[in-house]
């Protein structure tokens, strides 16, 4: 459902991605890992045109995400995405965070917004945290929030952008949980991701990533046990290993 | 020692001068509220065409005196004094507006932004639903700043026979040949609008920082 074909992106005359070829599949859980800069993040913020590819094709169930006729409100409906920062709305509740979109951008009365809003909540498991600010809330719970924001979209896919990077260790297992379960349901989703337990476990397939090229595709039983590349296997020991 | 007098004795005038500066400061802060925020947005849309009117608008009236905009409208283009003044306040003042609203746009975290957008939230609702609230509580001391100044440039009328309290002192004193009191008790109604006016911005500071 997700096509990059010989996507190029730069910034200036840096190249953050080179000649990207990757294919998600509807309820697949793809995983990206790779060093810091090596373009991860770029490459998941293409995919809802949050970064503008600068050649090459990307579509999502055949539509080209970067083409100007493309009506990219309307794509993105279809998109969760979760952010590093979790960035929920400091100025509404945590229920107006998860209905303002639904309401907004898909035309659901209140009611309606209000009911899948507490459904979500209820399965992030804060149902009671339905009044609260996001300022009143733990990292760990502000991104369950983020997650059940995504939800209530009924979004086909689910980015998620380093969502416990930013998160205490404490909280990392309470996030990792609902993703888990999450893909369980056969939820698609693109992960990009230092957690290399959620990966082992989770990954449909893992996808290696340096200076901006995919230099590894692979299960992660494959990967682990034997990645191919001699970048990976660097980067593998290293984050392993400690 | 003050002559209140001749604030008893011209009660009326005062009264009727300081009601005219009410009216057209009350609609000059909402007007140029309005397009003020208008201007901010302008200046930071991710469209070329709506920057440079923004900039040129924001570069071009705040660097002229206001008594030359409301003479513009006064002498130009002939409207009446209490007219001119509102309209050319309205302009000038829109100008700093604009400015502090930008600085508050670009105070806000650029992932809210992103993550509206992501959820398919158009530009313009995203502005004006999750950017400019946020933005606006950022800079309202300086937002009150530019209030409290367009409260006292309302004097301008006074030039233009606006009707308004400078207007009148002027009348009252040109007729009693006192100066000094009667603009001291002009002083005086102006402080009756911009004091609380400080008060409230202060209060609305405060209030506001209790949701985050």
């Amino acid at each position: 459902m997700i096509e990059f074909k010989g996507v190029n992106k730069y910034y200036g005359d840096f190249q953050v991605l080179k000649d990207i070829n990757l294919s998600i599949n509807k309820g697949e859980v793809v995983v990206i890992i790779g060093p810091s800069g090596s373009g991860k993040s770029t490459m998941l913020r293409c995919i809802n045109h949050l970064e503008t590819i600068t050649e090459g094709e990307l579509t999502i169930n055949g539509t080209l995400v970067a083409d100007k006729k493309t009506d990219i409100n309307k794509l993105r409906r279809n998109i969760g995405m979760v952010f590093q920062h979790f960035h929920l709305y400091p100025h509404k509740t945590v229920l107006e965070n998860i209905t303002l979109a639904p309401k907004k951008v898909l035309g659901k009365s209140e009611n309606e917004a209000k009911e899948t809003a507490r459904y979500y909540l209820d399965k992030v498991g804060i149902a009671e945290k339905a009044d609260a600010y996001p300022s009143q809330l733990s990292g760990g719970q502000q991104q369950r929030v983020a997650i059940a924001r995504g939800l209530a979209m009924n979004p086909e896919v689910m980015l998620f952008d380093e969502p416990t990077s930013a998160l205490d260790p404490e909280m990392i297992g309470e996030v990792l949980d609902v993703m888990k379960a999450l893909a369980k349901e056969g939820m698609t989703m693109v992960v990009v991701t230092h957690e290399m337990g959620f990966a082992k476990e989770v990954a449909d397939r893992i996808v290696f990533i340096d200076q901006g090229q995919i230099l590894e595709e692979a299960t992660p039983a494959e990967f682990y046990a034997n990645p191919r590349e001699e970048r990976a296997k660097l980067f593998l020991s290293r984050i392993l290993n400690h | 020692m003050l002559d209140f007098s001749i604030l008893t004795e011209n009660l009326d005038m005062y009264l009727e001068g300081f009601k005219t500066t009410i009216i057209a400061s009350l609609i000059a802060l909402v007007a140029s509220f309005l397009l003020g925020t208008l201007l901010a947005v302008f200046r930071i849309a991710p469209f070329k065409p709506l920057n440079w009117l923004g900039t040129i608008y924001v570069e071009f009236i705040r660097n002229i005196p206001l008594l030359i905009i409301v003479f513009f409208f006064f002498f130009g283009l002939g409207f009446d004094g209490l007219t001119s003044g509102t309209i050319g306040l309205t302009i000038y003042t829109a100008s700093f507006i604009a400015e502090a609203i930008r600085a508050g746009i670009l105070a806000v975290p650029k992932g809210q932004m992103e993550a509206a957008r992501s959820s398919g939230l158009s530009y313009g609702q995203t502005m004006r639903i999750i950017i400019l609230p946020q933005a606006i509580k950022i800079v309202i001391p300086p937002l009150g700043n530019q209030f409290i100044n367009l409260v006292k440039n309302s004097s301008i009328l006074g030039i233009v026979a606006g009707l308004d309290l400078m207007y009148q002192a002027d009348l009252i004193s040109s007729r009693t040949y006192v100066v000094f009191d009667v603009y001291i008790f002009v002083a005086l109604f102006y402080l009756i609008l911009t004091i609380p006016l400080s008060l409230g911005v202060g209060y609305l500071e405060k209030r506001l920082a209790k949701s985050n």
